[in-house]
């Protein structure tokens, strides 16, 4: 898959964050060392935004449960 | 809106602000974006009665499980080390209860609160700021208030939009996991119980804190960078493997579980900007060493609450009028706050044996003295262990004039 360009332009790598939700608990760790902010945090959930994250992977070292992976877009 | 505050945040920073605001005669509304307060728990739930300030926040006797007068340290050799005192120096509670007294309370002082309404963005005019942005019954809202006061935990939206704060790098933060457990056999019930080591909980430590009736809350938080296991992976293990746990968590349920996030890097450097200020996780009002934070939170809290009302009421809002509160906080935490993080820059670079040999010449009083940043008297007597790397860190330590 080509790499896919956001709407500022940037290229963007081809990896994305993706949250298991029944793993998943809540503590924002990933939310606080994403560096573009593209963890939304509600009540119950986190949610990545595809359109802001970049594919780093910062998220996935910190998560105590092992719930987040990068996959392909 | 004159004299009226936000205060993004319901939990202990949030509603001590809230408190402190309507004591000095403001209009405040709460703002959560939960409908629980208090839920999920994500605490070791451990917090002190003594301490600069403390003695002045009230805790909530309903929230109270088991009062506990110190600690016992395990070294990564299981070396143990304690440290009680006579009375009851504070208490493990249900925090669950207590982030919801503390919040019942400031309501019923006469702060509104508006809940299940997230936070997206902050309002302004001539570059201060004079509201927030909720996403609130499925609708954008706006609410105007003279001063937002960002109480909204690790993962701040109004420090991130404000400017005070970029993203924590991973080891800026722990990575937590606990469980609630039944049938505990625990050797102290009075103790809180700390385990240290490269191999139980890097860059981090395990806890196991007596909650009365047999039951405890045992967790861990490991540095946000350290990639071998997960933190649930660490505790988990400790549990199967681990003497201190066999002995006493043998027969141990688990009826809760829990994670969380922790920043263990120290304050922010900034905490006030034209119409808006930080206080507790929000600020990084965390004792880098204990993982500490709901008393601080709880009594920045009060002050900048103080602060904002005084600073509304004289419609002086701009940073420099809110600088008070950072000088009032600083004052009670700057130094300790300062001292911890250079003592766990420290610690984390020692090894494991060195840390044993330190557990040998070290008593609980002194540890005590250290994490609040004061000075001990320790340097003779690990001169005369004569151990080369004890030596060293010692030396260390006496640049930083610790010993
Ligand atoms: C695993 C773990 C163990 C700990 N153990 C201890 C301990 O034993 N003793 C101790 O003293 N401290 C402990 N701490 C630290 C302590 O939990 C925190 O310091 C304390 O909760 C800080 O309080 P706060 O009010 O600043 O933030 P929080 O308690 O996190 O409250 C923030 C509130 O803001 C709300 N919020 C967040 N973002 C938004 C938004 N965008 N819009 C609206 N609302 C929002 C949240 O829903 C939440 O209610 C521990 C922390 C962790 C993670
Ligand atoms: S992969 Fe990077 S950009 Fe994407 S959510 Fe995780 S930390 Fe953020
Ligand atoms: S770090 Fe893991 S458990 Fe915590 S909010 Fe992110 S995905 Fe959920």
């Amino acid at each position: 898959m080509p790499p896919t360009t956001s709407t500022s332009g940037k290229k963007r790598d081809k990896k994305l964050a993706d949250v298991d939700g029944e793993l998943c608990g809540v503590c924002q760790a990933c939310a606080t060392v994403c560096p573009v902010n593209a963890i939304e945090v509600t009540e119950s959930y986190i949610k990545i935004l595809p359109e802001k994250c970049t594919g780093c992977g910062v998220c996935v070292k910190v998560c105590p449960v092992g719930a987040i992976v990068l996959i392909d877009r | 809106m004159t004299n009226h505050i936000i205060v993004v945040g319901a939990g202990p920073a949030g509603s001590s602000a809230a408190m402190g605001a309507l004591r000095a005669g403001a209009k405040v509304t709460i703002v959560d974006r939960k409908t629980n307060v208090g839920i999920p728990v994500q605490c070791g739930e451990a917090i002190g009665k003594t301490g600069p300030g403390v003695a002045e926040i009230e805790i909530p006797e309903e929230s109270i499980r088991a009062p506990v007068r110190g600690f016992r340290i395990y070294s990564p050799g299981q070396v143990s080390v304690d440290y009680a005192t006579k009375e009851p120096s504070g208490f493990i509670i249900d925090r669950r209860v207590f982030d919801k007294e503390l919040f019942a309370r400031a309501t019923e002082a006469g702060a509104d609160s508006l809940l299940g309404a997230r936070v997206l963005d902050v309002t302004r005019s001539n570059g201060t700021i004079d509201g927030a942005v909720v996403r609130y019954n499925g609708q954008r809202q706006t609410l105007k208030a003279q001063i937002v006061i960002g109480a909204d935990g690790v993962n701040s939206q109004i420090a991130r939009l404000t400017g005070l704060r970029k993203a924590y790098k991973p080891d800026d933060i722990d990575s937590c996991f606990a469980y609630e457990m039944a049938n505990c056999n625990l050797e102290v019930t009075d103790l809180m119980e700390f385990l240290l080591g490269s191999e139980v909980s890097p860059r981090g430590y395990i806890w196991i804190f007596p909650k009365g009736n047999g039951r405890a809350n045992v967790g861990i938080g490991i540095g946000g960078g350290i990639e071998t296991k997960t933190a649930k992976e660490y505790l988990d293990h400790f549990l199967k493997n681990h003497d201190v746990a066999k002995r006493q968590l043998n027969d141990a349920k688990v009826i809760e579980t829990r994670v969380g996030a922790l920043p263990v890097c120290g304050p922010n450097k900034v905490n006030v900007v034209n119409g808006a200020l930080l206080v507790g996780d929000a600020a990084g009002q965390i004792h880098p060493i204990t993982g500490g934070g709901m008393g601080y939170a709880m009594v920045c809290g009060s002050i900048a609450g103080r602060v904002a009302a005084e600073s509304a009421q004289k419609e002086t809002v701009t940073a420099t009028n809110l600088q008070q509160y950072e000088k009032e906080w600083r004052k009670l935490y700057g130094a300790e706050f300062d001292q911890s993080l250079r003592l766990r820059e420290l610690i984390l670079q020692t090894e494991d044996a060195t840390l044993d040999k330190l557990a040998n010449i070290v008593t609980g009083e002194s540890i005590v003295q250290l994490t609040a940043g004061k000075k001990v008297k320790i340097f003779m007597k690990a001169m005369s262990t004569g151990d080369r790397k004890l030596i060293t860190l010692m030396q260390e330590l006496r640049k930083l004039r610790m010993v």
